[in-house]
């Protein structure tokens, strides 16, 4: 009889945990490389559109920049985990919406994509989250072009859990006279990503359906 | 099967060797293989025969205690209408028997007035004895006396004359004193006839309460000797409950459902924390807590008013007791409701926040949301909601009582009606059980046919050259 109390405690103890194993992360990367960088505003409305509302309070969203070389810090151009006040976290969507729309007019044209090198930055900050949904949205053409000297190994298990969603991916001209090549780029992502523990990798054409598929998970 | 082949290559071969081997094999094995599947047959139609009977013994149990249930159920709920109307009678009596002193003493002086009054009016005013003959001896005297006489005569006649003139007038006094005596014992015979109509009501209110009583009692009474017919009633009136308290049960949970959406949403402002408990956010549970606590305070707020008996220890409360917890379960379902009522408007603020939040990022003009959101109604509905569920919900506690109180019955219901099904699907089991190790073995048999009626072709020459080998002794023993 001693004993319940201290077992109806353990068990409420234990039924007691973190919101943020409940809570979803995002990071989106957003090309501003090559022919890619005269998308930025629409990428941006995509984010405003199909992003933001659908975040709820204690969720995660991370901007990052795909230039020549991704993996610094500088890259992170907006960074907001939502305040559990919903009051609050309309505030701060309000003010990261302003914050997209900024960056969506800067002047900005990278000569070279380093697009593993933002995947690895996202994939810290997405570790970092320790949230129970992780998306990393890359909004690029999906060809990747370092610069000399720059080397990207990523580790087996870099994306583990994160479900990658390549958005409005844009044909090269090249990729209209052969689409087969297009399709094998994709393919090639899809493995190199699923092989570093990516949960899903998903091509979407549609912003639309984004929100659909953030809220999935 | 390809690998059972004693010939690969000649398939057909192969599975008429298996045929015949089979066949062999399996009439040889037949009288054990027909005993065993008889063994079998009686084993599994035994299994369920217990089964059936286990069931049948539980239905059998949970039949007899829901019978007792309803029974004590029954007697319960008749010994506390008695109660009541004993309760009733004793306070009618207590209410009665105190006036009943002064209502004795009223009659007792309105009946010493009207007697007064009427002794009053029987005392006459008595005539002069043997004057009014001697006035007519008088009056019938010859006229032809003497002058003196007459004259005395005379004087006598006109004395009898005014005498009986002041004697009239002096009746007439006397009975019209009378009449006004009479009349003003009008009101008091008024008075008797209300005072009688009052015990007259007094006494039929305890008439009517006796043939209540002896209804209850006659009820009690039947339910104390387990009639059926009175049983079989009380069961339908508990289940009719039941139903009745399950639907407004369900009712009062939609309403609890829309009390918990609508003040879910504003609870993440007034609870900010981003823990959860078993996977819940701390604001939806708090939430929760608050519908629950407004369940609560109604349970107890009924159970002070005497409307339900969840706790017997608070009935034991003195009543100053009671009236205390009866306020400050109110009081606390006035401050939960004037909460929610906050809380409503919060939310709609929030909403109105996040919709022109998502039409600011979605590009729409600030002007056409506004318009859209420009009435109050939504607000001022959803406040007066906020305050008026808690209210509906706290009267939870009549209808959770009597599903509570019914729900027993019901349970020994369906779980006998279970039983009792069961029960019929383990005797119809053991029957197919039975019948189909009958019907293997028929099937059996039918596969080695072939040996089987060379075994009666083989038996019966037997029997034939035994039975001429028999006839041929018989012959030469002759």
């Amino acid at each position: 009889m001693r004993r319940a109390p201290i077992v109806a405690a353990a068990l409420l103890a234990g039924s007691c945990s973190s919101g943020a194993q409940y809570a979803q992360a995002i990071v989106a990367l957003v090309d501003v490389s090559g022919t890619y960088a005269d998308q930025r505003p629409e990428v941006v409305n995509v984010i405003r559109k199909g992003v933001l509302p659908h975040l709820t309070p204690g969720d995660t969203l991370v901007v990052i920049r795909i230039d020549s070389e991704s993996y610094k810090k500088d890259n992170v151009e907006a960074s907001v985990t939502l305040d559990v006040r919903p009051s609050k976290a309309n505030a701060q969507k309000l003010q990261l919406a302003n914050t997209l729309e900024t960056f969506g007019h800067k002047p900005l044209r990278a000569a070279h994509t380093d697009i593993r090198g933002a995947m690895m930055l996202g994939a810290e900050y997405l570790r970092e989250t320790n949230a129970g949904r992780r998306t990393m949205v890359i909004f690029s053409d999906m060809e990747e072009d370092l610069p000399r000297g720059v080397k990207r190994e990523m580790a087996t298990d870099e994306l583990k859990g994160v479900r990658v969603l390549a958005m409005n991916v844009k044909r090269l001209g090249h990729d209209n006279a052969n689409p087969t090549a297009y399709r094998a780029r994709l393919a090639g992502w899809e493995k190199q990503l699923t092989s570093h523990g990516a949960r899903e990798f998903k091509v979407v054409l549609e912003a639309d359906k984004l929100a659909d598929l953030l809220d999935e998970g | 099967m390809e690998r059972l082949y004693f010939w690969p290559t000649n398939p057909a071969a192969s599975l008429f060797a298996l045929w015949v081997l089979s066949q062999v094999f399996l009439y040889a094995a037949r009288v054990p293989m027909h005993r065993a599947l008889r063994e079998v047959g009686r084993l599994l139609g035994g299994a369920f025969r217990i089964g059936a009977r286990w069931c049948r013994g539980l239905a059998g149990v949970a039949a007899r205690r829901d019978h007792e249930m309803i029974v004590e159920m029954g007697k319960g709920d008749t010994e506390a209408k008695i109660g009541r109307e004993f309760h009733r009678i004793e306070g009618a009596f207590a209410k009665e028997l105190a006036r009943y002193p002064d209502l004795h003493r009223k009659l007792d002086d309105v009946v010493t007035k009207v007697d007064a009054d009427f002794q009053e009016c029987a005392t006459a005013a008595p005539a002069a004895p043997g004057w009014s003959e001697a006035v007519a001896a008088v009056s019938k005297m010859p006229p032809n006396m003497d002058a003196t006489v007459k004259k005395v005569l005379e004087e006598i006649q006109k004395s009898a004359v005014a005498g009986e003139k002041k004697a009239l007038g002096e009746f007439r006094e006397a009975t019209a004193k009378k009449h006004k005596i009479l009349s003003s014992m009008a009101p008091a015979w008024k008075e008797l006839q209300k005072l009688a109509t009052e015990v007259a009501r007094a006494v039929s209110g305890a008439l009517e309460a006796t043939k209540r009583i002896d209804g209850f009692m006659s009820s009690y009474e039947k339910v104390r000797a387990a009639d059926q017919k009175a049983t079989r009633a009380l069961g339908w009136n508990a289940t009719q409950l039941f139903v009745v308290s399950l639907l407004v049960m369900a009712v009062a949970m939609g309403g609890a459902f829309v009390n918990f959406n609508l003040i879910a949403l504003p609870m993440s402002e007034l609870v900010p924390s981003g823990s959860r408990i078993g996977g819940m956010p701390v604001a939806t549970v708090a939430a929760l807590v608050v519908v629950l606590m407004e369940v609560a305070a109604g349970v107890f707020a009924m159970e002070m008013l005497g409307i339900t008996g969840f706790f017997p220890k608070l009935e034991l409360l003195p009543k100053s007791r009671r009236r205390i917890i009866l306020t400050v379960a109110l009081g606390g379902l006035f401050m939960l409701a004037c909460i929610e009522a906050s809380l409503a408007v919060l939310r709609e603020q929030i909403v109105e926040s996040s919709t022109a939040l998502k039409a600011s990022l979605a590009g729409v003009h600030e002007t056409a949301v506004a318009q859209t959101a420009s009435s109050r109604i939504p607000v001022v509905g959803q406040a007066v909601l906020g305050f008026i569920l808690p209210w509906i919900l706290a009267m939870v506690a009549v209808p959770l009582e009597t599903m509570i109180s019914t729900g027993g019955h019901i349970v020994l219901s369906a779980a006998t009606g279970l039983l009792h099904l069961l029960g019929m699907i383990c005797r119809l089991g053991g029957h197919g059980m039975r019948y189909l190790c009958e019907g293997a073995r028929h099937l059996y048999d039918i596969y080695i046919v072939i040996p089987l009626q060379i075994e009666r072709m083989v038996g019966s020459g037997a029997r034939g050259a035994g039975s001429s080998v028999g006839l041929r002794g018989q012959e030469a023993r002759r």
